[in-house]
């Protein structure tokens, strides 16, 4: 028995392509999730951007909105309303939050104050924390403190300020006569920006995500074919042939985009079958991007195809460069959840473009053109370059047959 | 039809072919023989077009492989080492999918399919997938896809590699009927006996160089290797006596004599006479007849098969 442990140990670590799987493989993808979700590598702590406009410029708001700026989860950007919005409907920022003109009026006159939180909903998590976060800071700031003692003045007027806001604490936002809380004064107008009728953004993030993740490894895989017909001689005799080198690319490459384009058709149409994804009202654009992440996801394939020399040296690299591009172009959890970092390198994976190209067609609902397009353009862009790419190393490493 | 001249081609540092020469008439079946590793493989890889040559030129029915490869690659058929088929394809996709790639017509590549299935046996099986196939009968198919576009040169690089004898010798006499039909056929192998049986003219490739070329009675002579005869008798022959007797190279060891010779056939009567004359009884006779194992291993000095 010992005998067969020995050999089969030192296979093992012969197999350097069995090692790295085994440890450098869990290793990397430990350590983006940890650089993703465990707050290392930065200050140990994910800044969420807020923009802030403040329309009503008095002193107030300005200590307000540093009071929210001092909450170390929050970021604060300085904006004008338009700005904002067009940033949170383009997907750089989540939201916004506006101080209306009358904010500090209100605040002494007692009134429901002129707060608004506008944002995307598609990025259900950062809003939320957002939400939890600024209400908070807000009734803690000199706000809720002037507030509170105008709001148990009126009706406590025999306590001095401390002890009323020791009450109001100890009462936890204590209802008043008329049924006007001190919560209810300070509570924000919230509206979701985008696509404020469409259904379960998780559900966009689960299949898109999954969706490219998995095209990924299939096209690398059928890229694959090409260091197959290598080994089998098919290659060889096909050369043989009056055919040019670049067509058997060519053909490899077609027979991907078209392959891909199934594969992601498919999985929309089960999506929208078994979990009623809207997509009926928007085949247009969602075949474009279709269209795009096939391309660009083909040539990913067979470009890792090329740059490998045997099917088992592509094994290892595909899974190593998907998982990673994966994880941090938001495959497997929303970009916008890592720490900025992250976020500025998830543009190099093809999984980003690609799933936020889906995300503007059903999610932010945005029209063909602009923003959209752009990203169908990177894709299209990726791809044709892998491709250029991929016939160098196919003349460099595919062909050299002996 | 088929010029080589001086051809080289290096991988790396490794010189695969070094200055290989030969010319092939049109109708012949020239064998290349030589060890795993010499150059064969190389040297049909440059005929097919595949690489170019580092230097030298080799033109086929006139035509330069460098400057005319895509019309090279119509009158030539090639058979790899490998079984190159698409294994989960049937016989009959394979042969219309390799037919195919030479753009001939519909009605056409089906009539020469269904034609070549029958000439190797195989039209009976023809929708069963590949990969149920014996090996030899997927060496047959292999030989037929490279004969879809009708080549008038078919080039095989060891088709018979790792088949049954029973498929083996059916594989010849296919070769052997393509070459009675008028087909120039290059063949290259390590078995003494394929190239014996098949070629016209042979050439001993060692080492990324062509040692020699020619019949195989040329090359009996080029090496200078005789056939022996083998007697053994009923006491020890005295060798003086005999050599001088016989004027022939002879050796003593034991009771038995080996005799070499240039034509056995003539001097083993000569041989008995002598022998008997000498008062000798010949318990045993034997000739072993010189061929291309010792052709091979007197010009190289190794074994064909090390």
């Amino acid at each position: 028995m010992f005998k067969i442990l020995s050999k089969e140990l030192k296979a093992f670590f012969k197999d350097k392509r069995a090692v790295l799987l085994t440890f450098a493989m869990p290793t990397i993808l430990i350590t983006f999730f940890a650089l993703a979700f465990g707050g290392i590598g930065g200050d140990g702590i994910h800044q969420i951007p807020l923009l802030v406009c403040d329309q009503d410029k008095t002193d107030l708001s300005k200590k307000t909105i540093n009071a929210i700026d001092s909450v170390k989860m929050i970021e604060v950007i300085p904006c004008n309303y338009d700005t904002a919005i067009d940033l949170i409907k383009l997907g750089k920022r989540t939201s916004v939050l506006v101080f209306g003109k009358g904010f500090s009026d209100s605040v002494k006159q007692l009134k429901t104050l002129p707060l608004k939180f506008e944002y995307d909903a598609a990025r259900v998590e950062e809003t939320g924390v957002l939400l939890s976060l600024v209400p908070k800071a807000l009734f803690t700031s000199s706000v809720g403190k002037l507030m509170t003692q105008e709001y148990f003045g009126q009706r406590l007027k025999l306590l001095d300020s401390a002890t009323r806001y020791k009450v109001f604490v100890a009462m936890s936002f204590g209802s008043s006569p008329s049924g006007n809380t001190l919560d209810n004064l300070m509570k924000l107008k919230t509206t979701s920006i985008i696509a404020a009728k469409v259904g379960n953004v998780g559900l966009v993030q689960a299949v898109a995500g999954t969706a490219v993740m998995m095209l990924l490894f299939s096209l690398t895989g059928m890229g694959g074919g090409l260091l197959d017909e290598k080994e089998q001689g098919t290659l060889k005799r096909l050369l043989y042939s009056p055919v040019h080198p670049a067509e058997i690319l060519l053909g490899k490459m077609a027979c991907s985009i078209i392959v891909a384009m199934m594969q992601l058709t498919a999985m929309f149409i089960y999506a929208w079958l078994a979990f009623h994804l809207q997509i009926t009202n928007k085949i247009l654009p969602l075949s474009i991007i279709i269209i795009a992440t096939a391309i660009a996801c083909s040539g990913f394939g067979v470009f890792l195809a090329t740059v490998a020399r045997t099917r088992q040296q592509l094994q290892g690299m595909s899974t190593l460069v998907i998982l990673s591009m994966s994880v941090i172009g938001g495959s497997m959890v929303p970009s916008f959840m890592m720490p900025q970092w992250m976020q500025n390198i998830s543009v190099f994976s093809i999984n980003y473009w690609s799933i936020q190209g889906f995300y503007d067609i059903l999610w932010r609902d945005l029209p063909i053109g602009g923003i959209f397009l752009s990203k169908v353009a990177i894709l299209l862009a990726i791809g044709i370059t892998l491709t250029l790419l991929s016939f160098r190393f196919f003349r460099k490493n595919v062909l050299a047959l002996d | 039809m088929i010029e080589v001249n001086g051809i080289h081609k290096s991988y790396d540092d490794i010189q695969a072919v070094k200055g290989i020469s030969f010319s092939i008439k049109d109708g012949e079946c020239y064998g290349l023989l030589g060890p795993n590793g010499a150059g064969k493989s190389t040297t049909i890889n440059m005929l097919s077009t595949l690489f170019p040559p580092d230097s030298g030129t080799i033109t086929i029915n006139g035509l330069d492989i460098k400057k005319s490869a895509e019309e090279v690659k119509k009158i030539l058929g090639v058979v790899p080492q490998e079984i190159a088929l698409y294994a989960n394809f049937t016989a009959w996709e394979n042969m219309l999918f390799w037919g195919g790639l030479h753009s001939l017509r519909k009605n056409e590549l089906h009539k020469k399919a269904e034609e070549l299935l029958k000439f190797v046996g195989l039209l009976d099986r023809k929708d069963e997938k590949v990969k149920g196939y014996s090996g030899g009968m997927k060496r047959r198919i292999n030989l037929a896809c490279a004969l879809l576009h009708s080549p008038k040169i078919l080039l095989l690089d060891e088709p018979t590699v790792g088949v049954d004898p029973q498929s083996r010798n059916m594989i010849f006499e296919l070769i052997e009927q393509l070459n009675k039909e008028g087909m120039t056929i290059i063949y290259t192998t390590h078995y003494m006996e394929e190239a014996e049986r098949l070629c016209d003219r042979i050439g001993i490739i060692d080492s990324g160089v062509i040692v020699a070329q020619g019949t195989l009675d040329e090359l009996k002579q080029h090496s200078e290797i005789k056939d022996v005869i083998v007697m053994e008798c009923n006491q020890t022959p005295d060798a003086t006596f005999l050599s001088s007797k016989l004027n022939l190279s002879l050796k003593v060891i034991g009771n038995i004599v080996y005799i070499e010779s240039t034509d056995s056939k003539k001097d083993l009567t000569r041989c008995v006479i002598c022998c008997s004359d000498a008062g000798y009884e010949i318990h045993h006779i034997d000739i072993q007849k010189a061929n291309l194992e010792n052709v091979f291993l007197k010009l190289t000095g190794k074994q064909l098969r090390d």
